[in-house]
């Protein structure tokens, strides 16, 4: 019975470990145990569908969620979110979260001394077209000072949460943009230590998504582990 | 495209500022408080000095009581629902017991709910699942249970009876004075 419940092949390889020295938050919330690989079971190989009538207007655009315009260099930010065989996934919920152009989150324990902007929350939502396109309208964050070494910077990076069709594509991860000096030193960036992995966290500059005089546009696609499955019970 | 296996995107740290992009669903109920048939599952959350972990995000996905899942539920039924732990670590939602459902051997399954944390200090989430401990002989025949040797760890799968429809699951990241490492798993997709 347990032999064919408990598989040998770890899931997601490229996936940072839990322990990562470098990371200091890791050492006391980093299980110590390596997890049990299970096949899924038909819990697992289910997902919640969050319908389009849960998105409000402005939802996916970040700039108009009130009166005024937020300060910074507004950009857009689109892709697909697929599965590993490439096909797309649509109908999901994609869910973004940024601190604003100054590097400040509007959040009550962000201690950064850089100014809040009234006109930015920099918390978005939306849910994928039938080709598993999503797209919000932004402005792009600006790096920020934490705690974890002497004058550590995280990058510019934008926290992206989605869902897959099956619950185990559960995903929960970070956009940085391209060119960034401070990628090669972020402890979080690099837990994932293969560069070619990290590299696909990285959006691209792509001039078919600018608005002229408006928003410059990175590209970024999502690509969910597994395949994608069509459960049978 | 079926042999052309994309890269998957790997994971990264919640953080610790997301509650204003997440909490938009963090109070939602599968069922109504004080309706027959719901229950209450409630917990907290610990790291590895026994502390409770205020700024986790912990969601849970599970079937109807029929052992349903969507497109075969009614159209009300979500199965999902997502908190934001309190100051103190803890969480309570309002759902229903899960009925049975297979397990990919095709074997049936005791009524479980599935779980996943995500917190600073995670940089992927971790994944559990949530048994109930009034259901002993169908916990005796569950293949993921059984598919846990250790019976320390298997015990931290199983939610406590608190009181009258209430049960309690914690969750321990790692070993600590509030009890052992809970049992967590990864799946092969
Ligand atoms: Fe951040």
């Amino acid at each position: 019975m347990a032999g064919g419940t408990i598989l040998a092949k770890p899931h997601l390889e490229e996936d940072p470990p839990y322990r990562y020295p470098a990371y200091q938050s890791t050492a006391l919330r980093g299980p110590n145990k390596t997890p049990l690989i299970l096949r899924p079971g038909s819990t697992e190989l289910h997902a919640p569908v969050f319908g389009s009538s849960r998105i409000r207007p402005n939802d996916d655009d970040l700039t108009a969620q009130h009166a005024g315009e937020p300060l910074g260099e507004k950009i857009v930010i689109s892709g697909r979110l697929l599965d590993s065989n490439g096909r797309p996934i649509p109908n999901q919920l994609v869910e973004i979260w940024q601190a604003n152009s100054s590097g400040r989150y509007a959040h009550l324990v962000d201690d950064h001394a850089a100014p809040l902007d009234p006109n930015f929350t920099g918390g978005g939502r939306t849910i994928t077209d039938k080709e598993g396109r999503y797209r919000f309208t932004t402005i792009k964050p600006a790096a920020y000072p934490w705690g974890n070494h002497p004058n550590a910077w995280r990058p510019a990076h934008v926290h992206f949460s989605l869902f897959g069709a099956v619950f185990t594509q559960r995903l929960i991860t970070q956009m940085y943009f391209p060119g960034d000096p401070l990628i090669a030193d972020d402890p979080i960036a690099n837990s994932i230590r293969d560069k070619k992995v990290l590299a696909r966290l990285i959006s691209a500059f792509d001039w078919d998504l600018t608005i002229p005089g408006t928003a410059l546009g990175y590209r970024w696609d999502i690509v969910l582990g597994g395949s994608n499955p069509t459960p049978e019970a | 495209m079926s042999n052309s296996q994309m890269g998957a995107t790997p994971s990264q740290t919640i953080g610790p500022f997301f509650k204003f992009g997440t909490e938009w669903i963090a109070e939602e109920e599968i069922a109504a408080a004080g309706q027959l048939g719901t229950i209450t599952l409630l917990g907290a959350v610990y790291d590895g000095a026994g502390n409770p972990v205020p700024d986790a995000m912990l969601e849970i996905w599970q079937a109807d009581e029929n052992g349903h899942f969507p497109p075969d539920t009614s159209e009300s039924w979500v199965g999902f629902a997502r908190r934001l732990t309190d100051s103190n670590g803890g969480y309570k939602i309002h759902t229903v017991k899960p009925g049975p459902v297979l397990a990919a051997s095709g074997e049936v399954q005791a009524p479980h709910i599935f779980m996943v944390v995500f917190t600073r200090g995670l940089l992927k989430p971790v994944f559990t699942r949530v048994y109930f401990s009034d259901e002993s002989d169908a916990n005796a025949n569950d293949p993921l249970l059984n598919a846990v040797e250790d019976l320390q760890a298997r015990s931290t799968l199983l939610a406590s009876v608190e009181s009258q429809s209430t049960y309690r699951f914690d969750v321990r990241l790692q070993d600590s004075s509030r009890g052992p490492e809970t049992q967590f798993f990864s799946f092969d997709n």
